[in-house]
C-alpha cells in the first residue's frame, strides 16, 4: 500500500547559528494508520507536522504527501490540519469560518449545507453566535479540529488536539480518531498525553532534540509490563544531560516552610 | 480564482466588522457634513459686498461666488483626502497583518489555496473596502455640493478619484510593510515615506518651474532621481482653478495683475499620463512586494 505521507532525513533549523530543530527524521504513514509523534517541549514535533502541511520549508530531506510536494494544492486538498493553539480571522463567527474554509476546499453548495452544520454540532459550536475573538482557547481548539475534518481528509494531522479540551472533548476526539482510522484515514497525532496516544495509536516515534530516539509499533516500543510513559521518560532522560533535583531552593528548603 | 474570491469575501466581512474603520467612517462623514455646512453658512453670510480688493475696489459678486464655491470644494476634498488617508492606514494595518500574526494563516495555508490567490484576495478586499468607504464619503461631499447650489460635481468627482488613488497607494505601502514588520512600525514608516514623497514632488515641481534652485546641477539631478523613487500624488485641476479664481477676484480693473503662470507654478497641476502610469507602476510594485512577503512567510 502506498504511503499517504513519507518523510525522509528531514532537517530544519530556524537560524543558521541555531541547533537543528529537526535532524534526520524519517517515517511513513499508511492509510488507516494512526501514528503518534511524541517528545518533550522543543523536540521538533510541531516543526515536522508544519513541514508536512507545507507551512515551513525544510532545510534538508524529502517529504512526499500523496505522492506530491507538500506545497501542491491538490495534495493539501486531501489533508486536514488542526494546529496547536489555533486561531482564525477574529471578527468571523464559527459558521462563517467553516464556510470560508469550505470555499477554500472547493466544496459545493450541497456539501456545505450538509457538512457545516454537522461539523459544528460535532464541535459543540452549533449554537455559538459570538465572533471568534470572544472564543475561549478550548472553543478555538474545537473549531480547529472542525475545520480540519471539514474536507473529509485522507490524512488528518492533529497537533496537541486535546491540550485545551475538557474530558468530554477529549473523549470525542478519541472517538473521531477511531472512526477515521476505521474508514481508512491516516492520522498523525502530536501529543504530550501519553495515555491518550497509547489508546489510539498503532505506531509511535519518540523524538528529542529533533531526532527520532525510537520508532515502531506500540508493541515494539513498549515492552510487556511497562507503560509508554516509562519508555518515554527513560529515552528522553538518556538523551539529555544528567539533571539533578532542580526544584527552586525556596520550595525545598525546610526552614522557609 | 476560487481561493482569491473566498479570501476576498471573508476579508471584506472581517474588515466590515472592525470598529476602527467604522469610527473613521463616522468621523469622516460627520467631518464632511460639518465642513460643508460651515462653509456654506460662511459663504451665504459674506457675499460679494463683504469682500474688497486692492484700493477699495469691490469685486464682481459672480467672481466671489465662484471663488467661494471653489474654496468649498477644495476644503471638502481636503477633508476627504485626510479621512481617506486615515482609512487607508486602518485597512493597511489590519487586512493581512492579523492573519499572519495571529496564527489564522496556519489554518488557511494548510488548505488548498496558493499564496498568490491569498495575496490577490487580501489586496482586492482591502482595495474594495477603501474604494467603498471613500466612495461613500465622496458621495456625501457631492450631495452637500448639490444641496447648496451644485455645479462643481465634476471637479469634485475627479478630485475624489485622485484622492482614492492616493489613498490606495498609501494603503498598499502599509500593507506591504506590515507583511515584513510590526503593523504600527509599518504605519509610521509609510507615513514618513509618504510625507517625504510629498516634499520631493513639491521640490520637483518647483524645479520644473525654475524657481528657487539657481544653477545647482547636482541638486537638480538629486531631486530628479528622488522624484522617481517616491509615489506621485495624483491631483485634479481644482487647486489651480482656485488660485486662478482668487487672482481674478482681486484683480484691479485697468491695472496689470500678477503673472498668472508664476503664481500657478507653486500649485500642483492636474496629473498627466506619466503620473498615472507611475501610480499604476507603484501599485503593482507594492502588490508584488506583498506577494513576495506572503510567499516567503513560514507560519
Amino acid at each position: 500500500m502506498a504511503p499517504v505521507v513519507s518523510v525522509e532525513a528531514l532537517r530544519k533549523r530556524y537560524r543558521r547559528r541555531d541547533p537543528w530543530a529537526v535532524d534526520g527524521v524519517t517515517f511513513a504513514l499508511e492509510p488507516g494508520q494512526a501514528f503518534g509523534l511524541l517528545g518533550p517541549n522543543g523536540s521538533g514535533k510541531t516543526s515536522v507536522v508544519k513541514m508536512i502541511a507545507g507551512l515551513l520549508r525544510p532545510d534538508g530531506g524529502a517529504i512526499s504527501l500523496f505522492g506530491s510536494r507538500p506545497g501542491d494544492p491538490a495534495a493539501r486538498a486531501q489533508l486536514g490540519f488542526a494546529p496547536e493553539d489555533p486561531d482564525f480571522p477574529k471578527f468571523l463567527r464559527a459558521r462563517e469560518v467553516l464556510d470560508y474554509f469550505a470555499s477554500l476546499l472547493g466544496l459545493d453548495e450541497d456539501d456545505r449545507k450538509r457538512r457545516i452544520p454537522e461539523t459544528l454540532a460535532f464541535a459543540g459550536l452549533d449554537q455559538e453566535k459570538r465572533q471568534v475573538r470572544q472564543f475561549s482557547k478550548g472553543m478555538k481548539q474545537r473549531l480547529g479540529i472542525a475545520q480540519a475534518i471539514l474536507g473529509r481528509p485522507k490524512l488528518l494531522i492533529l497537533d496537541e488536539p486535546t491540550a485545551d479540551l475538557d474530558p468530554l472533548g477529549r473523549r470525542d476526539v478519541r472517538a473521531l480518531i477511531e472512526s477515521l482510522k476505521d474508514s481508512g484515514v491516516a492520522v498523525l497525532l502530536n501529543s504530550h498525553l501519553l495515555s491518550e496516544v497509547e489508546l489510539v495509536c498503532d505506531t509511535v516515534a519518540i523524538l528529542a532534540k529533533g531526532r527520532v530516539l525510537k520508532e515502531g509499533t506500540m508493541a515494539e516500543v513498549v515492552p510487556e509490563g511497562r507503560t509508554l510513559e516509562d519508555v518515554f521518560v527513560e529515552l528522553v532522560q538518556a538523551s539529555a544531560p544528567p539533571k539533578h533535583d532542580n526544584l527552586p531552593s525556596f520550595i525545598t528548603d525546610k526552614e522557609n516552610q | 480564482m476560487r481561493g482569491t474570491l473566498a479570501v476576498a469575501r471573508y476579508t471584506l466581512l472581517d474588515l466590515s466588522r472592525r470598529r476602527i474603520l467604522l469610527v473613521f467612517f463616522i468621523i469622516g462623514a460627520l467631518g464632511i457634513a460639518l465642513i460643508g455646512t460651515a462653509l456654506k453658512l460662511f459663504s451665504s453670510t459674506f457675499t460679494g459686498g463683504a469682500f474688497s480688493g486692492p484700493s477699495g475696489t469691490t469685486p464682481d459678486p459672480a467672481n466671489v461666488n465662484r471663488f467661494l464655491d471653489l474654496m468649498f470644494v477644495t476644503d471638502l476634498v481636503g477633508a476627504l483626502g485626510l479621512f481617506a488617508l486615515l482609512i487607508a492606514f486602518g485597512i493597511g494595518m489590519t487586512a493581512i497583518y492579523h492573519d499572519l500574526e495571529s496564527g489564522a494563516a496556519v489554518a488557511i495555508f494548510s488548505k488548498p489555496v496558493s499564496r498568490l490567490a491569498f495575496t490577490g484576495g487580501k489586496v482586492s478586499a482591502a482595495a474594495a473596502a477603501l474604494i467603498v468607504i471613500v466612495g461613500l464619503l465622496s458621495l456625501e461631499a457631492m450631495l452637500f455640493g448639490l444641496l447648496f447650489g451644485g455645479g462643481l460635481e465634476q471637479t469634485l468627482a475627479i478630485e475624489a478619484v485622485a484622492q482614492v488613488a492616493n489613498a490606495l497607494t498609501l494603503m498598499l505601502i502599509v500593507l506591504a510593510l506590515s507583511t515584513w514588520m510590526n503593523n504600527i512600525v509599518a504605519a509610521i514608516v509609510a507615513f514618513i515615506y509618504n510625507a517625504a514623497g510629498g516634499v520631493v514632488v513639491a521640490l520637483h515641481n518647483s524645479l520644473a518651474s525654475s524657481v528657487n534652485f539657481g544653477d545647482s546641477a547636482i541638486l537638480k539631478d538629486g531631486i530628479n532621481v528622488l522624484y522617481w523613487l517616491v509615489p506621485h500624488q495624483l491631483t485634479s485641476d481644482a487647486p489651480r482653478e482656485l488660485v486662478k479664481a482668487e487672482i481674478q477676484l482681486f484683480a484691479v480693473p485697468g491695472q496689470p495683475g500678477p503673472d498668472l503662470n508664476q503664481a500657478l507654478a507653486a500649485v500642483p497641476g492636474p496629473s498627466g499620463a506619466n503620473d498615472i502610469i507611475w501610480w499604476a507602476f507603484v501599485v503593482l510594485v507594492m502588490a508584488t512586494l506583498v506577494y513576495i512577503a506572503v510567499r516567503r512567510r513560514q507560519v
